[in-house]
C-alpha cells in the first residue's frame, strides 16, 4: 500500500512538472507573439507617420577635410522642419575618417522645394568659413535620400559643398 | 464651466511647459544638449558624449570677458582633470558682450540652437555624474559659491568611479 502511495505521489509530481513545462512554453510563445505584434505595430506606426511619399533623409559627409572642418550645419526648406546639428571633435574626426552621418529624417511633401544648407566651419588657416548650398530638389512619391558632401578642391585649395542624390 | 476647466488645464500646461529646465533639481536626469563653442573656430560639445565621466557645468550670468570671475574655477577644474572631471563654462550671448577667454571650453547657449536648453536660475554650478544624473546644483553668485563648490567637488569626486583623465 505504501509503495502504491509513493508511486502515485511520484506520478502526480511528474504530471505537474510536465504541466508546468507546458505552461512555461505557452508563456514563451505568448511573449514571442507579443514581441512580433509590437514589431508589426511599430512598422505600421512608422509607415503611417512617415509614409514613403513624405519621407526624406539627409546625410552629411566630408571628403578629406584638409581645407575645411565643419562646426555646424543648418538645413532649411519650405514645408520642412529646419535641421540643425553642432559637431563635436569626435564627430569631426569620424567624418575625416570617411563616416557618413545620418543627419536627419524629415517629412517633405511631394513637389519642388528650394533647399538651403549652410555649413559653418573653419578653413585650413583656422578662419571661420561658411559653405552654402541653395538648390531646388524635387520630391517624388519615393523616399528622397540626400547627402550633403563637403569635398576638398586641390586646385582652389579650398572646399565646396554640394548635394548628392542617392 | 467647461471653459473654466479648459482654461485651468491650459494655464497649468503652459506654466509647466514654459518652466522647463528651470525645474531641474538634484536627483533628476539631465537632458542632453549640443552647443557650439563660444570661441570662434572651436568644435561644439555634446553632453551625451561624456557619459561615464563626471561633468561640472558653470553657468555664467552677466558675463562680458569675465575671466577674472572664472579664474579660480578654472584652476579648480584643472586640478581635478586627472580624476576625469570634465568642465565646461556655459555662456549666454548678449548684445555687445564677448565670451571669457579661458582654457576651459566655453559653450554658447544661444536659443537659436534647438539642440540645447536654458537654465533660468543663473549663475549656477551643476555637477552631473557619469550616469547623466544631476547630483548637485548650486545657484547664486559664482564668487560667493566658490568655497562651497570647492568643498563639495572634493567629496563628490571621491564618490565617483575613477576613470582617469578624459
Amino acid at each position: 500500500m505504501k509503495y502504491l502511495l509513493v508511486i502515485a505521489c511520484l506520478f502526480s509530481s511528474l504530471v505537474m512538472a510536465a504541466e508546468d513545462a507546458a505552461v512555461a512554453a505557452d508563456i514563451a510563445d505568448v511573449k514571442r507573439s507579443v514581441l512580433e505584434l509590437n514589431k508589426d505595430l511599430y512598422a505600421l506606426e512608422e509607415s503611417l507617420l512617415s509614409p514613403s511619399t513624405m519621407r526624406a533623409e539627409l546625410y552629411f559627409s566630408l571628403t578629406n577635410g584638409k581645407y575645411f572642418e565643419p562646426l555646424s550645419v543648418e538645413v532649411t526648406a519650405q514645408g520642412m522642419k529646419p535641421v540643425q546639428h553642432i559637431y563635436t571633435q569626435r564627430q569631426i574626426d569620424a567624418l575625416k575618417m570617411g563616416a557618413v552621418q545620418p543627419l536627419a529624417e524629415v517629412n517633405l511633401g511631394p513637389g519642388k522645394h528650394q533647399l538651403k544648407a549652410i555649413v559653418r566651419g573653419r578653413d585650413a588657416m583656422g578662419q571661420n568659413r561658411e559653405l552654402m548650398i541653395e538648390q531646388e530638389v524635387e520630391k517624388q512619391d519615393k523616399p528622397l535620400l540626400l547627402e550633403i558632401v563637403v569635398a576638398d578642391d586641390d586646385s582652389l585649395q579650398s572646399a565646396r559643398a554640394s548635394l548628392r542624390f542617392w | 464651466m467647461g471653459v473654466i476647466y479648459r482654461l485651468l488645464f491650459l494655464t497649468l500646461f503652459t506654466t509647466r511647459a514654459l518652466a522647463g529646465p528651470s525645474l531641474l533639481a538634484p536627483g533628476q536626469m539631465v537632458d542632453d544638449f549640443s552647443w557650439p563653442s563660444a570661441v570662434q573656430g572651436q568644435p561644439g560639445q555634446r553632453l551625451a558624449e561624456q557619459r561615464g565621466y563626471p561633468v561640472m557645468l558653470i553657468w555664467t550670468d552677466d558675463c562680458h570677458r569675465c575671466e577674472e570671475r572664472l579664474a579660480r574655477y578654472q584652476l579648480l577644474a584643472q586640478s581635478y582633470r586627472h580624476q576625469g572631471l570634465v568642465t565646461w563654462v556655459i555662456w549666454t550671448p548678449q548684445k555687445n558682450k564677448q565670451p571669457p577667454v579661458i582654457k576651459l571650453p566655453v559653450l554658447e547657449a544661444d536659443p537659436h540652437w534647438k539642440t540645447g536648453w536654458q537654465l533660468e536660475t543663473t549663475p549656477a554650478v551643476m555637477m552631473i555624474n557619469g550616469d547623466g544624473r544631476l547630483d548637485h546644483l548650486l545657484t547664486g553668485g559664482l564668487a560667493d559659491n566658490y568655497r562651497a563648490t570647492e568643498k563639495l567637488l572634493s567629496v563628490w569626486l571621491s564618490q565617483q568611479p575613477g576613470k582617469g583623465e578624459r
